[in-house]
């Protein structure tokens, strides 16, 4: 996993507390945060950095929920505040680039951001920072062919890459399909690389139509950058199943039909027989009260 | 590509997100990463941001929101699923060590009451002279599932999607389907759960099994709410080894986080099967035989000690 | 005239009587057991099923056995009066009454006990407003529902005739009583047109109620049957059921029969011939439990197979087996060797086979359900180390016991209240003898 993390750690402020002494009687020691930003731009619009915060729990790192991040473009001034950004439960937390630092934004290719956490009861303050260059892939399609193309800009021109690292996958709910065997293809000079989609008959919805993607994930200089497209070369699929329909295991409103009248048709009998057997003891009554 | 109406089930339903809402900007537009923000829908309010290019341009302010607020669903509604999906889980049982990381994140992103497993490992050994392997077992998800059959009350239901849920606030404790499963998946809550009176207090909800209440089942729910949000369980994201592997088997894909597979392929690779066939409960649980192990089982059996001792 | 006097000595004879000091006591004590059952059911209501030893493996433990338990024995109201009066034996005609208050007081425990086997008893109207008529457990509500209002039907019917008798002693019942009988049958003025009435309503009760009392057991048979657990996964369980039901249904009536023969002094009501009788009823319903046993677990226990071989042999020889074996024993074999000697038909043997067929017969309900749910298909693993085996809490065994005493104390309230012997019906063949 090649994840772009930068990990700043501080030193523990209140080391060595008696373990005697519960949590409400001394400060507790205060935690490290481990904070990693990451860069994101899709189809060529708007980039977003994801920040995730962690920190070591009984050896093992958890997401940190709350912790309330400023981001900056390049340098940590008012002028170039990104904003701020609050962790969810995931430990995560993503900020858009807004326009108010498009000026930093033009002086540049290539961009740092930081991050700063100002420290709270329960951790010490952290640092992040992650430099990236500005690239794109183009994403072709032949005939089950896929060609990307990864640019990156340099100075004013886009030129090709070589040597990149990059996926290309059929989009799926839970995860990315590769659309062959090769997990991973590298760039040639031409900053070229092409794949045959070896997926057919994939399910593609109702129309057959299936979303590629060509990602490159994690890279030192480029971050995460990702372009789709969408292709009809999936099968077309619509799905049955038994919901809603009359089974033994549907609501009771879906019971079958012979059940019902089986189980009704008994019912009605017996109860009939009953009911006129009451009706039957207001009978003697009658003939008894008669008497009277 | 302007569908900026679409409900969130019909993003669900094709799976594919097309709602990009920017305009002058590519064709089939989505300008944010796949997934989880993306399940939005457009509030028609626009917000100015900046492109990679250095332009300003326009973005619907529903996809802005740094994790999308997913309110749960009404009970009802987590009663019919999300159409046009049926959930498949792929066990892998020669990457099972044991670890029972899976049961852990479980446990705990269920509030479930201490000592209670919806997931567990069992130590197998078919016959006296095969060899032995560690079976993960959930929730089957069963297609004709011999729980939901007997249930006198709807309190626990079999959805579109294939996820079989539960009901507790109509569970009346009856205990029939934990007869009927063959798989021992469900469990009860004998007493009031251990939990924060704050996770207590909350109204129940059928797709997060939140919070569990004292005198109903309780069971694998296949995180109804995070496939809601195309996430995979937490079993599966938990476990280091990919022994898990979800997905939609109407895109015919499983995933274990790190890796993708086509599902087809997987099962006619591997050998998969389901665990008693012959039953007819048609199980969504695939499991992958032990061949080729990447542990051998007795690296699992010191983990065990400490669990049930 | 003679026949008026002994018209006289026979309701006299038969009139419900007031508790002796033996009775008071008996009373006192299934109210004392009662009320330590309910305060156990308190305890379970306040802090849920936990307070039972039940858990995850074993879900159902003796109070769904107790249940199956009343089902069971309330199935001899059809039988004693039901079939006996269909076939015309006119021999069981004192035994109806003992055999429809037995099947009365059964039939309300065995649905106050499902009800207390409930984690979340405060929702049990949801099996009316949100029953699914998929599940055995709504054909169960639906046909306990049913067989208790046709029993209660049964009781009240033949008891009409009788209460006008009653009516007729109204300083021996008491103010309260006599009020009660007004309050209950003071129409029946005994005209040929009301006999003629009720006798074709009861003769349409005694039909309707065989095959519902056949349903009643079977349905229950199915709560297991339904399922795929090995022991319970069996096409043989309907039949099964009804063949134990109706052994300890009638094992229940000659315990009732001996007891109130003692008690009541109805020694000329309930004669020697009617225990000879009833032996040979009991031994000809042990062999065919016996048959249904066999057929139950020997074709198992021929085949082994490998889900069902830890079950099988956990009755046989392991865990199980000293329970297994006594409940046999004691519910089957040894009543059929002592009822089929001529003198262990006289009414101290068949009280004391009644009983041990009893005691047979509840461990067996217990035998059906506990050992199954320790043998599950998977292995039991990763749960607490309590949840792999089951011996009842005290909670469990207060109600339990709490529930047998409750439907003891409502069968000693109706023998208090109505004549044990139908007193018309003793008449009227005394009057046909006569002629």
């Amino acid at each position: 996993m090649k994840r772009l993390y930068k990990y700043f750690i501080a030193l523990l402020a209140f080391a060595g507390i008696l373990e005697s002494y519960s949590a409400f009687a001394q400060p507790a020691p205060k935690g490290d945060l481990s904070v990693a930003i990451n860069y994101y731009v899709n189809n060529n619009t708007v980039p977003s950095l994801l920040v995730r915060v962690k920190t070591k729990v009984d050896g093992r790192f958890q997401p940190v929920a709350g912790i309330t991040l400023k981001l900056f473009l390049d340098k940590d001034s008012a002028g170039t505040s990104i904003g701020s950004v609050t962790t969810n439960r995931k430990g995560e937390g993503r900020i858009y680039i807004p326009v108010t630092v498009k000026k930093q934004w033009a002086t540049s290719v290539k961009h740092t951001f930081l991050a700063t956490f100002k420290g709270d009861k329960k951790y010490e303050e952290a640092k992040a920072d992650l430099t990236v260059s500005r690239a794109k892939i183009l994403l072709n399609t032949t005939d089950k062919t896929i060609t990307a193309t990864v640019l990156e800009m340099k100075d004013t021109t886009w030129v090709p890459v070589k040597g990149v690292e990059l996926k290309i996958a059929v989009k799926r709910l839970t995860g990315d399909l590769p659309v062959n065997e090769t997990p991973a293809f590298t760039t040639d000079s031409t900053g070229n690389v092409s794949a045959d989609f070896k997926r057919d008959s994939i399910p593609g919805g109702k129309s057959g139509s299936i979303v590629l993607i060509a990602k490159i994930e994690d890279n030192d200089q480029y971050g995460n950058i990702s372009v789709e497209k969408t292709v009809s070369w999936g099968a077309k699929f619509i799905p049955v199943n038994t919901f809603n329909k009359r089974t033994l295991f549907a609501t009771r409103d879906k019971a079958p039909i012979w059940l019902q009248l089986i189980a009704y048709s008994i019912l009605i009998a017996v109860w009939g027989i009953l009911i006129f057997l009451v009706f039957n003891l207001f009978k003697i009554k009658k003939i008894g009260s008669r008497l009277e | 590509m302007e569908k900026g109406n679409n409900s969130r089930r019909d993003f669900l339903l094709t799976g594919l997100i097309t709602a990009g809402l920017i305009s002058g900007c590519a064709p089939k537009a989505d300008p944010f990463e796949a997934g989880a923000s993306d399940i939005a829908v457009a509030s028609g309010k626009k917000v100015k941001l900046l492109s990679v290019d250095g332009e300003e341009i326009e973005v619907d302010e529903a996809f802005l929101k740094p994790v999308p607020h997913m309110p749960p669903v009404s009970n009802t509604e987590a009663r019919i699923g999300i159409p046009g999906k049926k959930f498949v889980m792929v066990i892998d049982l020669s990457r099972c060590k044991n670890l029972k990381k899976c049961q852990s994140a479980c446990n705990h992103a269920h509030e479930l009451n201490p000592g209670e497993n919806w997931i567990k490992v069992d130590p197998m050994q078919d016959a006296e002279h095969t060899a032995p392997y560690w079976e993960p077992t959930t929730c089957m998800h069963c297609d004709e599932p011999p729980c939901v059959k007997v249930c006198p009350v709807d309190a626990t239901f079999k959805r579109q999607d294939g996820i079989v849920l539960i009901d507790s606030d109509r569970c009346i404790g009856c205990r029939f389907c934990m007869a009927a499963c063959p798989y021992s998946t469900r469990v009860f809550n004998w007493g009031a759960p251990e939990i924060a009176p704050a996770i207590a207090a909350q109204p129940y909800s059928c797709e997060t099994s939140i919070p569990q209440k004292k005198g109903t089942v309780g069971k694998c729910d296949f995180c109804a709410d995070m496939t809601r949000m195309g996430e995979l369980p937490h079993c599966v994201s938990a476990c280091p080894n990919g022994v898990f592997a979800f997905g939609d088997i109407n895109e015919d894909s499983v995933s274990n986080g790190a890796e993708t597979f086509r599902f087809s392929d997987l099962i006619k690779d591997k050998g998969g099967y389901r665990l008693m066939e012959d039953l007819g409960t048609k199980p969504s649980v695939y499991y992958l035989p032990p061949v080729s192990r990447n542990f051998p089982f007795e690296s699992g059996l010191e983990n065990d000690k400490v669990q049930n001792k | 005239m003679e026949n008026s006097i002994i018209d006289e000595k026979i309701i006299n004879d038969l009139l419900p009587q007031k508790f002796g000091k033996a009775g008071k006591i008996w009373i006192a004590l299934l109210t004392v057991i009662c009320l330590v059952g309910l305060f156990a059911y308190y305890r379970q209501l306040r802090y849920g099923l936990v307070v039972t030893a039940m858990r995850d493996y074993v879900s159902w433990g003796i109070y769904i056995s107790n249940f199956v338990f009343f089902v069971a024995i309330s199935l001899v109201g059809s039988l004693i009066t039901a079939i006996f009066r269909l076939a015309g034996v006119k021999w069981g005609s004192p035994l109806t009454r003992i055999a429809e208050i037995i099947a009365v007081a059964a039939i309300i425990f065995a649905s106050l006990i499902i009800i207390v086997d409930m984690g979340s008893p405060e929702r049990f109207y949801y099996l009316f407003t949100h029953g699914r008529i998929q599940s055995p457990i709504i054909w169960d509500v639906i046909v306990i529902t049913t067989y208790f209002f046709i029993s209660l039907l049964l009781l009240y019917y033949p008891l009409l005739p009788d209460i006008k008798i009653l009516l007729r002693f109204k300083e021996k019942s008491g103010n309260g009583l006599h009020k009660f009988y007004g309050y209950l049958g003071s129409f029946w003025k005994g005209t040929p047109a009301q006999f003629k009435l009720s006798e074709k309503a009861i003769n349409i009760l005694c039909i309707t109620i065989i095959p519902v009392a056949f349903t009643i057991h079977t349905v229950t048979s199915w709560l297991f049957a339904t399922t795929y657990r090995p022991g319970w996964d069996s096409t043989n369980f309907g039949a099964y059921f009804i063949a134990g039901a109706f052994l300890v249904g009638a094992g229940a009536v000659v315990v009732a029969m001996y007891v109130f023969r003692k008690a009541y002094h109805l020694e000329k009501y309930i004669t020697e011939n009617h225990f000879e009788k009833m032996g040979r009823v009991v031994v000809l319903l042990s062999l065919l439990y016996l048959y249904f046993n066999m057929n139950e677990f020997l074709t198992p226990f021929f085949k082994m197979k490998k889900s069902e071989e830890g079950y099988l042999t956990g009755l046989f020889s392991g865990d199980f087996a000293p329970v297994f074996w006594f409940a046999i024993l004691i519910g089957m074999i040894i009543p059929i060797i002592i009822l089929l000697f001529k003198s262990g038909r006289k009414p101290l043997p068949v009280f004391i086979v009644g009983i041990m067929v009893i005691i047979g017969a509840w461990f067996k309900r217990y035998l059906i359900v506990t050992p199954t749910l320790l043998h599950p298909f998977l292995p039991m693993h990763d749960a607490p180390a309590s949840y792999l085996h089951y011996f009842p809490s005290w909670e469990e065994w207060a109600i339990t016991i709490g529930s047998l005493a409750g439907a003891l104390l409502i069968i000693t309230l109706l023998a208090r209240i109505f004549p044990v012997i139908p007193i018309q019906e003793t008449l009227t063949e005394q009057h046909e003898k006569a002629v």
